[in-house]
């Protein structure tokens, strides 16, 4: 068994690192960053919402932000991207240690709105601020390479994914649960809350921006506002609730499904995929607590 | 009229009520006691169909109400004649003594006679007739416990299920409340009485039961039980 | 900037913070009764703005008339929404109830978006009446009729949602449901029954504030979010106690709106109330949609 999956393992890697010679279309291997993407995302936005149960309506604002500031420091201060990602990702964190304390005065579907407003206003205020279309330098976009793209989003993948599997077998994931699933008996049995949010907070947001910085560097050119759009946290929000909220594989799953959902309706129904996933969502919601990851569980353990 | 077979009750995992069978004849008052936490409330609210149950029945005029799959709601078993008058009165604080006293007439057949039981509200208790625009939550505690029971006359109870209506009352009110209790009864209405005040309940009582820990830990008409050394120790302050 | 410039933008003001009101109220009311956060209130607003709009363009119905339809269609939408969906939400209770609330609606608002985009396309829709242009002009300031019948209608309706809660049995239990939903179902009235009203009423509020949307302004798709956003941020300020008190709170957001545009520029109106929601939220969050502060 452990042989027998050591190989699916070993194969995976190969595939996913040879990704990009054996699918050889531009279309195809943009599929498979966005995928990597959505999982990025996902996976951020599941730790503070899904491992610390603070459900945040307002994570396109760190997405945005490490959005800017890796194509700032990257297209116009010419420092290497993967630099540039990581002081994208820690200035998304360190303004949401700045709105952090504040905001975690409020609990639950209050916290909720408090950031989807927070989100909303950051993107207001970049509509106004930064209104121009921003595109690439000519010599960045002659020498743009998708695999490159690929290979950095991959990365990133692994590491958000491999940090997680970790995170979620140290102590201080009890804390998160227990803070998730009763503040008051949390604080009662000693547990700080307002440290554990605040710290899984700091990994949600640095994670998203990176997540955002990946998205700058993957654009050629867009408009700053669409990186703070409320879809960004909405496709956070589905990925994870529909792949399964609080586990590392769930984001991956859900990312899958969206991606090929979205691909599969789109010729028929422009938005139909959207129309689906929401349905989706709701069930999920109200029956289906744990995702498709449970949903294939139990259907195994069923069978 | 009303039997109530090896009842349980949870919350969650926690189970408040194990194992609770009784019975009210119609014409009857029926006590329970019991120490605080053993299950009284659980009981009185699962029969008025604000908690489903876990086990056993509840029968009401010799048909199911309640069973582990049959749950039938509050308002259903009102238009039945089953009123309860909660712990803590559960008033609608921002409205006035009127709008509480029209609320109670909300089924169908009590909307109809309104008027006419209002009357009979306000004439056993004169004071809700003075204070009828005043907010609920404004009125002293011995007021706010004559409006909970003249809500739920209003809702024209055949069985009428009472939660600790003495509880944190000047003596002399208490003395008013339980004489409206005898009255109500000696008018034809069935009541199930759950007190704290036990010796005044348990004289007022036809039969009654001691409740301890989710069980039925002892019966026998009230007098039976007032004079019973175990029932005085723990339930009458050890005092006749 | 003169005097007679800065009443005209008040003016403006005061018009558009009664939709905003409006919306507020709907929300409120079923926050206040139900405990149900409905973010898909927008989208409701958004789809009344599209049936108002399809019986202009295809039947020639005056917008002020179609009132008449849009606000039974969306009664219609919200009993079946609450059949369908919320009504799963009413066995929970507290936090977890708001919160689950939240997103459901949330996956609402979603499909109801997604949907509108397909049919209706994503282009900017508005009612061209044939007594649009015309205003009334007091003292230098300009008062379109429209504006005008729409504040008018906007009063009369919430007078009359006052009345009915205050004064009618039906409108007291629902208070009482809201106040205390055990001691309201004690009394012999059914919560379900009641809820599914008062999404109902609050639909059919949402429906008079889309078809006024797109007869004084416009509507797209995805504009639910903005009015949602106002209708919360009145929320906030005012509690859920009272309908005239929620409606004052949106009067005042609309004000604020065009005072900060007139100081700072257009581009502060929609940040204003943003920056007042989240300061509310953060100095009492306890008291948050409370009935005091
Ligand atoms: N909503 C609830 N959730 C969890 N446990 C509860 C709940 N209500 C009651 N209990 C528990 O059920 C048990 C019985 O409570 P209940 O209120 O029925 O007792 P009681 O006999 O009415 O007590 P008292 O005389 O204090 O009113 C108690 O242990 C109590 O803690
Ligand atoms: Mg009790």
């Amino acid at each position: 068994m452990n042989k027998y999956r050591m190989i699916l393992v070993v194969l995976l890697a190969a595939v996913l690192a040879l990704l990009p010679m054996l699918l050889r279309r531009d279309d195809l291997i943009n599929l498979a960053f966005m995928v990597l993407l959505y999982i990025c995302l996902g996976q951020s936005w599941n730790m503070l919402s899904g491992f610390a149960g603070q459900t945040n309506l307002g994570h396109s604002a760190f997405f945005g932000i490490g959005a800017l500031v890796t194509r700032w420091l990257w297209a116009t201060l010419e420092l290497p991207v993967m630099l540039a990602m990581i002081l994208g990702g820690l200035a998304a964190a360190a303004f949401a240690m700045v709105i952090g304390v504040p905001t975690f005065r409020l609990r639950g579907a209050y916290f909720a709105i408090g950031m989807l407003a927070l989100g909303e206003m950051m993107h207001a205020v970049i509509a106004q601020v930064l209104p121009f279309n921003d595109t690439l330098p000519v010599q960045l976009i002659a020498g743009y390479s998708l695999a490159m793209r690929y290979y950095v989003a991959l990365i990133l993948t692994i590491i958000i994914l491999g940090f997680s599997t970790w995170l979620l077998r140290k102590p201080i994931s009890l804390g998160l649960f227990a803070v998730r699933e009763d503040e008051d008996a949390a604080r009662a049995s000693g547990v700080n809350p307002l440290y554990h949010k605040l710290f899984a907070l700091a990994l949600s947001s640095f994670f998203g921006g990176v997540t955002g910085g990946l998205y700058a560097y993957h654009q050629v050119s867009y408009y700053p506002q669409s990186v703070f759009g409320g879809n960004w946290t909405l496709d956070a929000l589905l990925i994870t609730y529909i792949g399964g909220l609080g586990t590392v594989i769930g984001p991956v799953v859900g990312s899958l499904f969206f991606v090929a959902l979205r691909e599969l309706f789109s010729s028929i129904f422009a938005s139909f995929n959207l129309v689906v996933f929401g349905a989706l969502f709701i069930v999920i919601v109200l029956a289906f607590p744990g995702g498709l990851v449970e949903l294939l569980r139990k259907f195994q353990r069923g069978r | 009229m009303l039997e109530v077979k090896n009842l349980g009750v949870a919350y969650g995992d926690v189970r408040a009520v194990w194992d609770i069978s009784f019975h009210v004849n119609v014409g009857e008052i029926v006590v329970l006691i019991g120490p605080n936490g053993a299950g009284k409330t659980s009981t009185l609210r699962s029969i008025a169909g604000l908690q489903p149950i876990v086990a056993g029945q509840v029968d009401y005029l010799n048909k199911p109400i309640h069973q582990p799959k049959l749950f039938t709601h509050a308002h259903e078993l009102v238009s039945q004649g089953i009123v309860l008058v909660h712990e803590g009165r559960r008033l609608f604080g921002s409205m006035s003594v009127s709008e509480n006293l029209e609320l109670g007439a909300f089924s169908p057949q009590a909307r109809k006679v309104k008027n006419r039981t209002l009357t009979q509200v306000f004439e056993m208790f004169p004071r809700l007739a003075e204070r009828k625009d005043q907010r609920a939550n404004t009125m002293s505690g011995g007021e706010q416990q004559m409006l909970a029971i003249g809500r739920a006359m209003m809702g024209l109870p055949k069985l009428l299920i009472l939660d600790e209506p003495s509880l944190g009352l000047a003596p002399l009110v208490v003395k008013l409340i339980f004489d409206v209790i005898r009255e109500l009864n000696q008018q034809g209405m069935t009541i199930l009485l759950v007190e704290q005040n036990a010796k005044r309940a348990l004289a007022l009582a036809s039969r009654a039961y001691v409740i301890e820990q989710g069980r039925i830990a002892g019966t026998g008409t009230g007098a039976a039980l007032l004079n019973d050394p175990n029932v005085q120790h723990s339930y009458l302050g050890g005092v006749l | 900037m003169n005097f007679e410039t800065l009443l005209q933008t008040l003016v403006f003001g005061f018009f558009v913070g009664s939709l905003y009101g409006v919306a507020a109220i709907g929300l409120s009311l079923v926050f206040g009764v139900m405990k149900i956060l409905n973010v898909a209130h927008g989208e409701l607003m958004m789809l009344a703005g599209y049936v108002s709009y399809f019986v202009f363009s295809l039947f020639g119905i005056d917008p002020f008339v179609s009132i008449l339809i849009s606000i039974p269609v969306l009664f219609c939408v919200g009993l079946l929404l609450d059949r369908l969906v919320y009504r799963r939400i009413h066995l929970l209770t507290g936090e977890a109830k708001i919160k689950n609330s939240l997103l459901v609606s949330f996956g609402l608002s979603l499909i109801l978006q997604a949907l509108a985009i397909q049919f209706f396309t994503a282009d900017e829709r508005a009612i061209q009446a044939s007594y649009s242009g015309y205003s009334l002009t007091l003292g230098g300031i300009i008062l379109p009729y429209t504006r005008l019948i729409s504040l008018f209608i906007i009063f009369g309706v919430i007078s009359l949602l006052h009345w009915f809660l205050q004064r009618t049995i039906t409108g007291k239990a629902i208070r009482a449901a809201a106040e205390d939903a055990e001691a309201a179902n004690l009394a012999g009235i059914n919560i379900q029954r009641f809820y599914m009203l008062t999404l109902a009423l609050s639909a059919a509020l949402s429906g008079l504030a889309g078809s006024l949307v797109i007869i004084g302004y416009g509507i797209t798709p995805t504009v639910g979010v903005v009015w949602l956003l106002r209708g919360l941020i009145v929320v906030v300020l005012a509690g859920t106690g009272s309908i005239f008190g929620t409606f004052s709170a949106g009067i005042l957001l609309g004000l604020v709106e065009a005072i900060s545009s007139t100081l700072f520029g257009a581009a502060s109106r929609e940040i204003v109330g943003l920056v007042m929601f989240l300061v509310v939220l953060v100095l009492r969050p306890q008291g948050l949609f409370g009935k005091k502060g």
